[in-house]
């Protein structure tokens, strides 16, 4: 009893236990090595925890690196605290008491996945396992064949097992999942023949035709919205998104009550016809001279990263050349140190050698300065030449919008007049068109109309603004950060250059050293 | 004869012929120069009056009426001729034949097209003809020959002067659709002669040198960096450069002159310049694509422009359909010649309504505005419009298989060229293979080798080429794909396996990737294309071997004694999978000192390349596998980072691993020794038993397929089904016999009959379909009219084919009945029953 009792232990993983697998599964040649070191938890790749009785997955969010992971035999109930192990390749969860699948999102690398023995009764939750080859879910709840159509956005599963499920007593199982994973090459520990394919297809071809249909469809969606998504992405870089079109134009006009009221007077409707087109045709303008800005910003750029990249390749080359020079001469120095045969030589060609490192970190030194010195002018030129391109951008921009805002008060002027002499008409009983009654409220004296537009005339050109300063703003924010960039990497690579240089310098000199007190306890 | 007209060419020698450039010479020193020139004619043994003309048919022997009258005209043609131009010499018109018939050259041109694909293409022709006869020279080099035989006689034999050769290449050219002409003229010594001493061979002229297409000049960017200053003064490199260049010029004029020097040495100056006859080919453009008019020499079968300054003039030309005569001025050889043959003007034409040829330009009404022709000829042009030319009287040409294969005479030529000498072969006749060499000297006189150029056939090893440099005693043999072991090219001195080798292979036929591998006593290197590893070179430096060894004597001790490394030097490419750190680029095993360096790739940016020096402690080594780390083992250089100490367990699990792989290389270093000694030993074989592969489909050569065949054939038994079917097949009884032919015949009716039915019913079938497209023709759209007319007009061949063959098989069918009936009645198995049936 207590035996049973005792295996029965629920266990939840601790660092203890970790630690003692970690260590188990080192190999014996190494262990005293390992054990005089200590074993950093992001280094270990494999581990196996079976029969632990664990109830509850936890602590294992230091394998960083972790590719295989073994937790079969255990109680476990619930999939968890997985989430980090993102490299994940092999997981085994066989023989728990698992009844969903969860948890698994972020193990996009999974590749084989085992649940056998489990409580399950439905496959999901499983979207973003696109690596998936080897699926084992036998000996689960599973009762729906149909359950198995999901596994069909798994283009890389090959190997599939299921048997042990209520369904599978179901005489068409076999055919049934053939059919809907053509792709499949084993089965239930058996490679599926050529005959049980053909056979699987031909029966089930009504179901797999919609099926296959459906999914070209939706992947030609997806397809069709990227590509939408895509080309926003590059007007949006272009600081000009959604100015091809009426896009603002009407949404100068998508909440505003007052216009819509407005629109029902007599020849409004015309009025709004010429503005809009108008309107559109600046935006237009706008639109397509902001990809045209946008190609010559990106021109600018790459012809800059270009002969940057060209300067630092020469730099990079020459320098490779004095470190080369320098050890070939040198290759044979240290051996002669410390073979020399007397002290005075060993001393003479110590400094000899000392003097070399010295005059090799000149060397370096001075090639970096002067790439640094190189580089300043072309930085300055560059900086200079964005913020022109900035500028005249800017200057453009405001001019365009500019035309946008003479539109809009032009039009608000011959709005005013109409509405004006429709509330003359009205008053004078003149009005011939019916009219809605919440118009016919505005037209009850002047101030209330003239008010009226007059709002509407500010809440559009409110959203102009908001647009134009939206697009400076934007520009000013890529200004600074393209500039700032550049400066920053300069100076970061400087600083890389001159600490490896130094490192360097102290390795050659420690390596010295090291000769030295060889040679002296001698 | 020859005298005779040596000395009319002396009298006409005062009027200089129109076409050449004037020469004062001696009289004397002309006769001496003739008689000497001929009598040191090589090759002038053969006795042409010796060839037996009996055999020849009747066409050779006598003329026809046509032909007479074709005399008669040309005749007519040539007395005009010379009473318009007198001071220009004779036409070369009607010589005498092999049978000492007169016939007009035009007739002597027999176009035939043979059947082998490489004589369908000028060059094959031209090269096949310089090959495949002998040259002879002219009996008088100034004279054209008196007589002109047929170029079946002239292939017969082998050999002929240039006219024979012209009249063969063209009448082959002709055949093959080129537009051709043999031309009568002038030409330099070299060319006459057959003399390439003074040209460079064409196998030696370095192989043009492909221009690589700079990339377009990198645009100037605003961007680019300004140089550190150069400190250095411009003016000292300037008249350094300028002191360097006087030098070479010097060194180069020299060397120029000195050249020069031999080559007038060589050439003296040809006292019969300009008066040289000489016979080659024109091939005009227009057919079989030709883009340019141009000549063929038909010594050489080599092409040459109009413009070639050793053409020097043309007097006529002609084809199996015309003659023309030049009438344009010679005097600056054939650069300033038009070749349009229509143009009356330039070209006087013999048969003039005959035939026109391609280049139709001028016309007739020009033709009567020429003020200098009397009326007399232009009635005479008129009369002869009528006239057409005859055929030819030359036999049919024929080449057989045997004779095309074996191309020279004998199988064998030689060319002299400008210090270098070319032998050819017909490929199997030498039992090594050989076909072609080339041996190049230093000197005019060809006494010093500098190189020798040999190259093989049908080799069983695939031996392609061999090059021995005389000078640094190196071999080279080039192989072809298919080797054993993938060999592409082997250089060496002496096939003994201490000297130094480099040999090449073909890497994309290896499994490891080996291109190319140079070793010698002290060192190896191996180079690598396309490895999964990324390894590109690895290079093995071997320690002395002791003496022992080399006291062992035989090879094979040799290979069994483990080879002695001191250090093997991998290379890698880099792998961008991996971070640059992590990624060697270079690996060392010191394996005497028992140190090992990995130097890695340079990050991007980075100046220094991360190191790991492993120093290997001795005594543990030895125990296996027990290898204690120790911090001092190990020494790194992490580029760019400080000092991060890594565990020792990576380093002590990359040291295990590097401790592997020695030992793997170390495998690989006696494996790859031993390859070298197996392939130096096969080539060794191999060159002491050359083998040569036949072809199967060659039935000639392959003796063992041939019979095979026909042992197959033989072995067929007809009777066998029906003598199976009686059962015991000793002893026939007559009924039995007479059962067995009856069986047999029926049998081959119902075959008969089957095949005639399904012949008939395809024919039907086929018939149908295109009723069906001739009916539906009108209902079909423009893009499906063109696909029906294709099908169409194949299905009317099919049809056409179809009838035929159905035509055949009834006409046949009766015939192969007759004939099964008398053989079953000869077979010596029934023979007794059916004898006297």
């Amino acid at each position: 009893m207590s035996q049973l009792y005792n295996s029965i232990e629920p266990n939840i993983i601790d660092d203890e236990m970790v630690q003692k697998a970690v260590e188990e599964q080192c190999p014996e040649d190494i262990e005293k090595l390992v054990k005089r070191e200590g074993i950093n938890f992001k280094d270990v790749t494999e581990l196996q925890l079976s029969f632990r009785n664990i109830l509850q997955i936890d602590n294992l969010w230091q394998f960083e690196n972790l590719t295989k992971l073994k937790l079969d035999n255990n109680i476990i109930e619930k999939i968890e605290a997985l989430a980090s192990l993102v490299h994940l390749v092999w997981l085994d969860l066989s023989f728990n008491n698992i009844e969903v699948i969860e948890g698994l999102d972020t193990l996009v690398k999974l590749q084989d996945l085992s649940l056998y023995n489990n409580r399950i009764s439905k496959i999901e939750h499983m979207d973003t396992l696109h690596e998936l080859q080897i699926f084992s879910i036998g000996k689960n709840n599973l009762t729906t064949l149909e359950d198995v159509i999901y596994l069909r956005r798994f283009k890389n599963l090959r190997t599939l097992n299921l048997s042990g499920n209520p369904f599978c007593d179901d005489e068409q199982y076999m055919l049934f999942v053939v059919a809907h994973l053509p792709d499949l090459v084993y089965l239930d520990f058996k490679l599926v023949s050529d005959t049980t394919r053909e056979v699987a297809v031909l029966t089930y071809q009504d179901h797999t035709k919609p099926l296959e249909h459906e999914e070209a469809q939706a992947l030609a969606q997806l397809e069709e919205n990227q590509a939408k998504q895509k080309e926003l992405e590059y007007h949006k870089a272009a600081f000009v998104e959604y100015l091809n079109g009426s896009f603002l134009f009407d949404s100068m006009y998508a909440d505003d009550t007052e216009a819509a009221k407005l629109a029902h007077l007599p020849g409004v409707g015309d009025l709004l016809q010429a503005y809009r087109k108008e309107f559109v045709s600046v935006c237009e303008n706008l639109f397509n001279y902001g990809l045209k800005e946008y190609e010559k910003r990106e021109a600018e750029v790459s012809d800059f990263y270009e002969s940057l990249h060209e300067a630092l390749t020469a730099n990079q080359q020459e320098g490779r050349k004095i470190i080369l020079d320098f050890e070939n001469r040198n290759k044979r120095t240290l051996d002669e140190i410390h073979h020399a045969s007397s002290y005075d030589i060993a001393e003479s060609k110590q400094a000899e050698y000392k003097e070399d490192i010295l005059q090799l970190s000149e060397a370096l030194m001075t090639l970096e300065m002067l790439i640094s010195d190189q580089l300043e002018e072309p930085l300055k030129e560059f900086k200079r030449n964005i913020a022109v391109i900035a500028s005249t951008f800017i200057e453009n921009v405001k001019g365009m919008m500019t035309q946008c805002r003479d539109l809009e008060n032009r039009h608000h002027e011959k709005l005013l007049e109409i509405s004006i002499t429709t509330l003359e008409k009205s008053v004078k009983n003149e009005l011939d068109e019916d009219l809605p009654d919440d118009v016919r409220m505005l037209l009850g004296d002047k101030t209330t109309i003239v008010n009226a537009v007059n709002a509407s005339h500010g809440s559009r050109l409110l959203k102009i603004d908001k647009r134009e300063s939206d697009i400076l703003s934007n520009t000013y924010r890529w200004q600074a950060s393209v500039t700032e960039k550049i400066f920053q990497n300069e100076i970061d690579r400087n600083r890389d250059r001159v600490k490896e240089i130094v490192q360097y310098i102290d390795n050659l000199q420690e390596e010295l050293d090291n000769t030295e007190i060889l040679e002296l306890t001698k | 004869m020859d005298i005779l007209e040596e000395k009319e060419e002396e009298e006409q020698r005062e009027g200089e012929p129109k076409g050449l450039k004037i020469i004062i010479l001696p009289e004397l020193f002309l006769a001496y120069y003739l008689c000497l020139s001929a009598s040191l004619c090589p090759g002038s043994d053969f006795d042409w009056s010796s060839i037996d003309t009996s055999q020849l048919p009747s066409s050779y022997k006598t003329n026809s009426l046509k032909e007479k009258k074709l005399l008669h005209v040309a005749e007519h043609f040539l007395r005009q001729y010379t009473h318009l131009c007198p001071d220009r010499k004779l036409l070369f018109l009607h010589p005498v034949n092999e049978c000492g018939v007169e016939k007009f050259v035009s007739t002597t041109v027999r176009p035939t097209l043979l059947p082998y694909t490489e004589l369908y293409h000028w060059d094959g022709c031209a090269s096949f003809v310089s090959d495949y006869l002998t040259m002879e020279p002219l009996k008088s080099p100034i004279t054209p020959p008196s007589s002109l035989y047929s170029p079946t006689t002239i292939l017969k034999y082998q050999r002929g002067n240039c006219f024979d050769f012209s009249v063969l290449l063209c009448s082959m050219l002709i055949g093959a659709g080129y537009d051709a002409y043999c031309v009568h003229g002038y030409a330099t010594r070299e060319m006459c002669t057959l003399d390439k001493t003074l040209e460079l061979c064409p196998l030696l002229r370095d192989p043009q040198e492909r221009q690589v297409p700079k990339k377009g000049m990198k645009k100037s960017n605003k961007y680019r960096v300004k140089p550190p200053p150069d400190l250095q003064s411009k003016f000292e490199l300037q008249q350094e450069a300028k002191k360097k260049a006087e030098i070479e010029a010097a060194q180069e004029n020299k060397e120029r002159e000195e050249e020069k020097v031999m080559e007038v040495e060589k050439c003296k100056r040809d006292p019969l310049y300009g008066l040289r006859v000489h016979a080659w080919v024109l091939v005009l453009s227009g057919k079989r694509g030709v883009p340019e008019t141009f000549f063929i020499n038909p010594f050489t079968g080599s092409s040459h422009s109009t413009m070639d300054e050793h053409f020097l003039g043309i007097e006529s030309v002609w084809n199996h359909r015309n003659y023309w005569v030049n009438m344009q001025d010679c005097r600056n050889g054939c650069k300033d010649l038009a070749f349009d043959l229509g143009d009356t003007i330039r070209w006087e034409i013999m048969l003039s309504g005959s035939h026109e040829p391609l280049q139709l330009l001028p016309d007739a009404e020009e033709e009567k505005e020429l003020p200098d022709r009397d009326m007399d000829r232009q009635e005479k042009e008129e009369e002869d419009m009528s006239f057409d030319m005859p055929p030819s009287w030359v036999a049919p040409i024929q080449i057989t298989p045997r004779e095309f294969e074996t191309r020279c005479s004998q199988g064998r030529k030689v060319i002299l060229y400008k210090k270098a000498k070319l032998e050819k072969w017909a490929p199997y006749l030498n039992g090594n293979g050989l076909v072609k060499r080339l041996t190049v000297y230093a000197d005019w006189d060809c006494a010093e080798v500098v190189e020798v150029k040999e190259w093989f056939k049908n080799r069983e090893d695939m031996l392609d080429r061999r090059e021995v440099n005389k000078q640094t005693q190196l071999t080279t043999e080039y192989f072809s794909p298919g080797h054993l072991l993938g060999l592409k090219a082997h250089t060496y001195t002496s096939l003994e396996p201490e000297t130094e080798h480099t040999m090449e292979f073909y890497s994309e036929a290896r499994v490891d990737g080996l291109q190319k591998r140079v070793k010698n006593a002290k060192e190896m290197t191996e180079y690598f294309v396309g490895r999964d590893d990324f390894l590109h070179v690895r290079h093995i430096e071997f320690r002395k071997r002791g003496k022992k060894i080399h006291l062992a004597g035989t090879r094979t001790e040799i290979n069994s004694q483990p080879i002695a490394v001191r250090q093997i030097k991998e290379c890698f490419h880099r792998n961008l999978e991996k971070p640059a750190d992590e990624d060697v680029a270079e690996r060392i095993f010191l394996i005497t000192d028992n140190m090992i360096h990995l130097t890695y790739h340079l990050k991007d940016k980075y100046i220094t390349a991360s190191k790991k020096d492993f120093y290997k402690e001795t005594e543990s080594d030895r125990k296996g596998n027990e290898i204690f780390m120790t911090p001092g083992m190990c020494t790194t250089y992490q580029a760019g980072s400080s000092e991060k100490d890594k565990k020792q367990l990576h380093l002590y699990k990359l040291l295990q691993e590097l401790t592997k792989e020695e030992k793997w290389l170390k495998q690989q270093v006696q494996q790859s020794e031993a390859e070298v000694l197996n392939i130096l030993k096969i080539c060794e074989n191999e060159e002491s038993a050359v083998k040569l592969s036949v072809s199967i489909y060659n039935t000639e050569r392959n003796e063992k397929r041939r019979q095979h065949y026909e042992a197959v054939e033989q072995d067929l038994d007809y009777l066998a089904p029906f003598l199976i079917q009686i059962g015991h097949r000793e002893k026939v009884t007559k009924a039995q016999a007479l059962r067995v032919r009856d069986e047999c015949l029926t049998d081959l009716k119902h075959r008969l009959i089957d095949k005639a039915n399904i012949i008939q019913a395809r024919f039907e079938q086929l018939q149908k379909k295109n009723q069906w497209f001739q009916k539906n023709r009108n209902r079909l759209s423009a893009e499906e009219e063109d696909d029906f007319l294709t099908r169409y007009s194949e299905s009317a061949s099919h049809i056409h084919t179809i009838a035929l063959r159905l035509n055949r098989e009834k006409q046949t069918a009766s015939q192969k009945y007759l004939a099964l009936e008398e053989k079953l009645r000869k077979d010596p198995r029934l023979a007794e029953h059916l004898g006297h049936a």
